[in-house]
């Protein structure tokens, strides 16, 4: 494909990977739902690259409030921090 | 061939583009405090919508336009979620 | 510290596995189609109508799949509620919403409303239809429940609003089995391509998922605020 959009690929797969790593090692799980949006957002670009809009228009949908807001109302019963 | 270019300028939009993302991720990884990310968060979000614009500028689609739109719409609903959950008051 | 070092691995792994998908030079439409793909692109307009293939692929050529993860979305809700049924936390003083957010939302939420209708009536023509259209009027009601304090829709109305569109959806599929032996077939007038009133059932199926979709996912979210 073109230089342009392998440019713009790299730098997203590189945000990609720092957003899961931080969801994965992080204890503060609001900073985890935080994570897992980014994600989301990244997807959403990649499945736009890859010429699926249908995909992408559900994945941005999904990503930008519901997923979210599950998230937080499922983390205000379990607590913020996790423990060791 | 769907990908041609408009001139340069194409490359000046996505330089500065990923320049706005690395310094945000930057801000998302170190930032000290929970308000922090979530305004990197914010950011990130905002520089993906005009990513989705640039790229349907990119593929000369119109309908593209649309998922841009959702973002737009959408998008401050869960950073109004977490200020809320950080007040107390979800 | 050595588990640090693991996750990295994984995760850089799956980001590099991700970028050689964007990377290898994929020759969109360039390449010749064969069998049920090339029937879907060649004959796809002609045969239902629907500027986006996507969409009528879905709802019509595989349209009891869609069927049925209606009925998974519909199972999941029911589980929630279910599963939160007993779990009534008591009244905690809550800090007031500000004026700004209370305005705002107020006078977004008629909007959002009318975007995800934007949604999933053109559903046929640009991308989307039924369930991101669904999502995004959920998320409109999730924007009111944080922003605004006496905000509650009526449980009754939000299921029986479930009920009525899951009815009308079965009941379109044995309209198509009555009329042209073949569950969910296309009986409405095709009309012309890329015009809004075009494409037969595949816009009343749209509709259809749309307030299903989005009566679910408010009544999931109105069940995880009262938990």
């Amino acid at each position: 494909m073109n230089n342009l959009i392998l440019f713009m690929g790299f730098g997203l797969s590189l945000v990609l990977v720092v957003a899961t790593f931080v969801v994965w090692l992080s204890k503060d799980l609001l900073v985890a739902i935080l994570g897992s949006a980014v994600v989301s957002l990244v997807a959403s670009i990649f499945f736009l690259i890859l010429q699926a809009p249908d995909v992408a228009i559900t994945e941005a949908a999904i990503g930008a409030g519901l997923t979210t807001g599950i998230l937080l109302y499922a983390m205000k019963k379990a607590g913020r921090y996790e423990d060791d | 061939m769907p990908y041609e270019i408009y001139g340069l300028t194409v490359y000046v939009y996505v330089g500065l583009i990923m320049l706005g993302v690395l310094f945000s991720l930057v801000r998302f990884v170190a930032g000290p405090s929970a308000p922090d990310r979530v305004v990197a968060t914010d950011i990130l979000t905002t520089i993906t919508t005009v990513v989705l614009v640039v790229l349907a500028l990119f593929f000369k689609r119109q309908i593209y336009l649309d998922v841009a739109l959702v973002y737009a719409v959408l998008a401050f609903t869960a950073v109004v979620a977490i200020a809320r959950f950080l007040e107390g008051g979800l | 510290m050595i588990r640090k070092i693991i996750a990295f691995l994984v995760v850089f792994y799956f980001g590099y596995i991700l970028y050689s998908f964007i990377a290898v030079n994929f020759p969109f439409g360039e390449r010749p189609l064969k069998g049920v793909a090339a029937h879907y692109v060649d004959k796809g307009i002609e045969e239902e109508g629907a500027t986006n293939i996507v969409t009528s692929i879905v709802t019509l050529y595989r349209g009891f799949d869609t069927l049925g993860e209606v009925t998974v979305l519909f199972l999941a809700a029911t589980g929630l509620g279910l599963l939160l049924a007993g779990m009534k936390e008591e009244e905690k003083e809550k800090p007031e919403p500000t004026l700004i957010m209370e305005t705002t939302t107020r006078y977004l939420f008629p909007l959002v409303l009318l975007f995800g209708t934007y949604i999933f009536i053109h559903g046929h023509l640009t991308p989307g239809g039924g369930f991101p259209a669904g999502v995004v009027i959920a998320t409109g009601y999730f924007m009111m429940f944080i922003a605004q304090k006496q905000f509650k829709p009526s449980e009754y109305l939000l299921s029986a609003t479930e009920s009525f569109a899951g009815t009308l959806y079965v009941i379109m599929g044995l309209l198509g089995l009555a009329l042209a032996f073949s569950f969910l077939a296309n009986v409405m007038p095709l009309g012309v391509p890329n015009t809004v009133f075009s494409a037969g059932i595949i816009p009343v199926i749209y509709i259809i998922i749309g307030f299903k979709v989005g009566s679910e996912m408010t009544g999931i979210l109105a069940h995880l605020k009262e938990a």
